[in-house]
């Protein structure tokens, strides 16, 4: 009994430590903007896209 | 009047870099910071549950140029939010939160019914297409009917996320033949029609002579794709424009009543009255909380004003128009977060020093301008044009009179759409009201925006001015052109300000740090 309850003790503490490296660590990407820090590195190869490989029938 | 309490809202202008994004996020205490971060999050979850984790919503990422404006949604809450703490943060985040999920929302139903994406077709039988500038009360009564702008996705949001959105669209435009003083605004839906960069899905679709001739240009090339080529009829809805008088409104509802039925015929659903009323009541709502918020404005203590004002009420009074249960439940909270802040006199700067009515047709790629005017040189936005639209309540019951009625409240309402209801309608909606607005609401200033490529307004230049003057009332012309920042950039725009507040004003900016940024990279 005694060591289910232990290792039930030591997987709740495992769970919890997750959740508090996981929200530090989107803290930091919150708090540096990572975020925005990497879309803006997707933004020229999507325009790359579009102007390369997109095929459109522009007209009036 | 000040209030030195505020955390780090100082130098706010340190956090820009000269690349697309700011260097790192606000701190705001830890209250407040812990608060935003959750709403961060939050709006990373709705994105990725709404849009990003569908296949077909990720192709469409790489079909259609303007969703790589899409990645800089988080940016567009961050400037709206900049130096906001308590209640008023909490505001913006209602509302801003509640926009990025109806607009995640719109992306996920256009792509689902795109012939080219999701090609759902019996989904794309109930669509009916809308403009950007269209009042969708007509649509208040179709509860099964999606209406759909594929204008707000593909040109309207983009903007206020990436001032340059438009450009593209813009350019090609005019390398087909349409002129370059032509209002950016129809001319980038325009382009992005020639482009063949809008989806295509629908039964049918309704647009509106919503403001002025440009307006009509870029309809009339979106219409004949539509039309000829896509196989998607189109309803003119041709509203009249001087909407104020007494004579047109036999006219106006007779126009409702023809595109009901022609909603009907290419649906093959019936107007629902009891939708209808449902609505109704909601708009009715929208309305009072939007006196209420207003009425607060007028007092030393403002709370719902700003961007927290414009960007808010364009969507729910317009693109909404009491269809949506959800936008009445954020009225609510709204309304409560503002009484309760206005009690504690709570302020959304460091320092208020000059309260003022923001008139014309504001510049689209710096929608974040309004924030930037109180934390730089404590000028407050008191209200805005495009808030100051229908105040009247409209027949919310279920009666046989009232049925009559709502045709004339359907047509009011479009009739007075944001932007038409003041760029047109005669001198007492566009100047005699403005003044009426100053006294109100106490100003000492107005700052009047002047979008260069809008007729509408720049031919009432001379009288504004006379009557400035006559009013003692400062009055700072900032011109702009509206979808387009390399016509004039935003510190092109911030620099009016700054010249006339260092020059007329003779004041010092409560924030030095924000009157020169360079942000012509930015987002
Ligand atoms: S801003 Fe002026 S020119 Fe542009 S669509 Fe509106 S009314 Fe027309």
């Amino acid at each position: 009994m005694m060591t289910l309850i232990k290792k039930l003790l030591s997987f709740l503490l495992k769970l919890v430590l997750i959740a508090v490296a996981g929200t530090a660590l989107l803290f930091v990407v919150y708090f540096f903007n990572l975020d925005m820090k990497l879309t803006a590195a997707m933004e020229p190869l999507l325009t790359w896209f579009y102007d390369n490989k997109v095929k459109r029938d522009q007209h009036l | 009047m000040k209030d030195e309490n505020r955390i780090g809202t100082q130098n706010l202008g340190s956090l820009y870099t000269n690349g697309r994004v700011r260097s790192r996020r606000e701190w705001r205490g830890i209250v407040d910071t812990a608060y935003d971060f959750s709403r961060w999050l939050h709006n990373w979850i709705t994105m990725f549950r709404v849009v990003l984790v569908k296949p077909r919503n990720i192709k469409a990422m790489f079909r259609y140029r303007w969703m790589a404006s899409y990645l800089a949604v988080p940016m567009m809450i961050d400037r709206h939010t900049q130096g906001l703490r308590n209640e008023h943060l909490r505001i913006c985040h209602e509302e801003q939160d509640l926009i990025v999920e109806d607009v995640a929302k719109l992306l996920d139903k256009l792509f689902r019914g795109d012939r080219r994406i999701g090609n759902d077709r019996e989904f794309s039988s109930k669509v009916v297409l809308v403009d950007e500038n269209e009042m969708q009360s007509v649509m208040m009564g179709f509860p099964t009917v999606v209406p759909l702008s594929r204008e707000i996705a593909s040109t309207y949001i983009p903007v206020l996320l990436n001032q340059r959105a438009a450009l593209h669209y813009i350019d090609v435009a005019q390398e087909y033949g349409l002129a370059g003083d032509v209002c950016p605004m129809p001319e980038a839906e325009a382009g992005v029609s020639i482009d063949d960069d809008a989806p295509v899905l629908g039964c049918c679709a309704v647009q509106c002579n919503t403001t002025c001739d440009g307006s009509l240009m870029g309809n009339s090339v979106i219409s004949k794709r539509l039309e000829l080529e896509d196989g998607i009829p189109v309803f003119q809805l041709a509203t009249p424009l001087r909407h104020r008088e007494d004579d047109v409104q036999e006219y106006a509802a007779q126009e409702i009543r023809n595109a009901i039925a022609f909603i009907e015929e290419h649906t093959g659903e019936k107007w629902d009255w009891t939708h209808y009323f449902e609505c109704a009541k909601r708009v009715n709502y929208a309305t009072k909380c939007r006196l209420e918020w207003l009425e607060i404005n007028r007092t030393d203590y403002p709370q719902v004003f700003g961007s927290n004002l414009a960007l808010y009420t364009e969507t729910n009074y317009m693109a909404i128009s009491g269809r949506l249960k959800v936008f009445e439940d954020a009225d609510r909270k709204i309304t409560a977060l503002a009484e309760k802040a206005f009690k504690k006199k709570r302020m959304a700067a460091n320092e208020y020093r000059h309260r003022a009515i923001i008139w014309g047709v504001q510049s689209h790629y710096y929608m974040d301008f309004l924030v930037w005017l109180l934390n730089c040189w404590g000028i407050v936005p008191l209200t805005d044009m495009l808030s100051m639209v229908n105040t009247r309540m409209i027949a919310e019951t279920d009666t046989p009179e009232n049925r009559e009625q709502a045709i004339y409240d359907i047509a009011w309402l479009t009739e007075n759409m944001i932007m038409r209801n003041r760029t047109h309608g005669g001198y007492k909606v566009l100047l005699d009201e403005l003044w009426e607005f100053v006294e109100e609401f106490n100003a000492d200033m107005v700052i009047l925006w002047e979008h260069m490529s809008c007729k509408a307004l720049d031919g009432m230049h001379g009288m504004f001015e006379e009557k400035a003057r006559e009013k003692g009332i400062h009055l700072v012309w900032v011109s702009h052109d509206l979808f387009d920042p390399r016509v004039i950039s935003r510190q092109g725009v911030r620099d009016q300000i700054n010249s006339y507040m260092r020059t007329v004003m003779n004041e010092e900016p409560v924030d030095p740090s924000l009157e020169i940024l360079n942000d012509v990279e930015s987002w």
